[in-house]
């Protein structure tokens, strides 16, 4: 934060205030949100009479965290430089930056002249998320509320059925090329694609039982196959960090 | 690894899915994100004068705000209709109204549904399993937050210790954990049949034109629609190719 020379005292005393108020109630929602969000699955594990064994939960807490856990990570790291202390919070929550909060952010700064990084800056992309907010939480209201809640009553059981069951592949054919294509580093992807396929057409076939770990085996194979293998080009040459784009 | 569960091993997802606690919680969701934007509004009204920033100013930014989110709400929208069939509209909405992403959670429910020896959709997708999934990718998300929470604070201190993190390991290692990720499991699609692998290869071909033609005619709305249009190309050429 570094204020422009000629700011009178009063303006670093409004946003200080600014930053306080949003520091202090950016917390306290997130935190609310957090739990109504965990209040709903703990229920159904339970209080749903499912009869699951904690130890599941764990097991398969660990698994996800063996996936993602670097992603937790690092993606608010490479944001926070982006949004400033204030969005973080409502963005972490609302989710779908790279795709809806950012661009929301960047062409209000822009509708109003203020300048990324500059105070005002930061203002206009609050509000604009604020703005994003509401258009998402109204989209997804009524188009997934109550028109897909409609249209799961009238599809027919077949086609309900083909979507269940293939919708995985669905999702991830098209991620997979997405995350090749925004990251822009053709090296890791060759080592990801090379590891990711051995992992599962080699060892998985060999050794069935690691089938609940072979995603962590992957990551951690390529994360350490990348590394080693990375282009030792100049800092002043090498590509800058691409922003993470699975949020 | 471990068996199928056998009690309560119904396969009716959408009967507990629509519970109406769930129904409840999505609400207190979408309440506790209007509630946040209210207080950060007027945060920003105390805050604009001090920065030259007229009403005028603010309106225009929430404007321009909504207006730009349109699109991508709408993509979204898409996507998240496509995932109901699988997951029931309450966790469908709060995972997606909070954050969330189809990449993820679809990801993250069938890592869960593995560790239980299920494979998401078919008879072994239980109303256990399914429970199990929904926690696994809620408190995923959770851990999202939770980082955010720590590490938020300490970044505006400028700390040290963050800011030294080696630009390099910025650099290869995010994209290493996440191409390796969906490429291990998008690749243990293809063995489970014919079906899987035309499904998986539509969805990325159409991906692929899809932000091949957003980068070749400058169109961003390709961009924004191509996981919706991939998803519904791709379980189109499933329910052909299953001859279902």
């Amino acid at each position: 934060m570094t204020a422009t020379s000629t700011a009178p005292a009063a303006t670093d005393q409004a946003m200080a205030e600014f930053d306080r108020t949003t520091s202090r109630w950016g917390r306290a929602t997130m935190i609310a949100g957090l739990l109504v969000s965990l209040a709903g699955p703990l229920y159904l594990v339970f209080a749903g009479g499912l009869d699951i064994a904690p130890a599941q939960l764990w097991i398969a807490f660990a698994a996800v965290a063996a996936t993602f856990g670097i992603i937790w990570i690092v993606e608010p790291l490479t944001y926070y430089p982006i949004l400033g202390p204030a969005a973080m919070y409502q963005a972490f929550m609302i989710g779908n930056i790279s795709n809806k909060l950012l661009p929301a952010a960047l062409i209000a700064q822009t509708n109003i002249g203020a300048k990324p990084g500059t105070r005002r800056g930061q203002l206009a992309s609050v509000v604009a998320i604020c703005g994003a907010a509401a258009v998402h939480l109204a989209s997804l209201a009524v188009f997934v509320g109550l028109l897909g809640s409609w249209l799961i009553s009238v599809i027919p059981p077949a086609a309900m059925n083909v979507t269940r069951l293939y919708v995985l592949p669905a999702v991830l054919g098209a991620v997979l090329v997405q995350a090749i294509v925004s990251m822009k580093q053709p090296r890791t992807t060759v080592i990801a694609l090379a590891v990711a396929a051995a992992v599962v057409f080699l060892v998985l076939p060999a050794v069935p039982g690691l089938a609940m770990v072979s995603t962590a085996i992957a990551v951690l194979g390529t994360v350490l196959l990348a590394w080693f293998f990375r282009s030792r080009q100049p800092a002043s040459e090498a590509r800058p960090a691409q922003p993470v784009h699975l949020e | 690894m471990h068996t199928p569960m056998a009690p309560n091993g119904s396969a009716d997802i959408l009967a507990i899915a629509n519970a109406p606690v769930l129904w409840l919680c999505v609400a207190g969701v979408f309440g506790v994100i209007v509630v946040q934007s209210l207080i950060f509004l007027r945060a920003v009204r105390r805050a604009a004068p001090s920065v030259q920033m007229t009403p005028g100013d603010i309106r225009t930014s929430f404007r321009s705000g909504a207006v730009s989110a349109i699109g991508p709400s709408l993509a979204v929208a898409l996507v998240a209709i496509a995932l109901l069939a699988l997951f029931g509209a309450p966790a469908v909405l709060s995972r997606i109204g909070l954050i969330g992403s189809a990449a993820y959670d679809v990801s993250a429910a069938g890592i869960a549904a593995g560790t239980l020896g299920a494979k998401l959709g078919d008879e072994s997708y239980t109303q256990s399993v399914f429970a199990v999934a929904f926690f696994a990718m809620s408190i995923g998300g959770a851990m999202w937050m939770i980082a955010t929470l720590i590490l938020t604070p300490l970044l505006r201190r400028g700390d040290a210790k963050v800011r030294a993190i080696n630009p390099a390991a910025m650099a290869v290692v995010p994209a290493a954990a996440l191409i390796g990720a969906f490429a291990c499991l998008g690749f243990t699609e293809l063995p489970k049949s014919g079906t899987h692998v035309v499904t998986f290869a539509v969805s990325a071909a159409v991906m692929a034109l899809s932000l091949l033609l957003a980068k070749t005619l400058g169109k961003s709305w390709l961009r924004e629609w191509g996981l919706g249009m991939s998803i519904v190309a791709a379980l189109g050429a499933a329910l052909l190719a299953s001859g279902s």
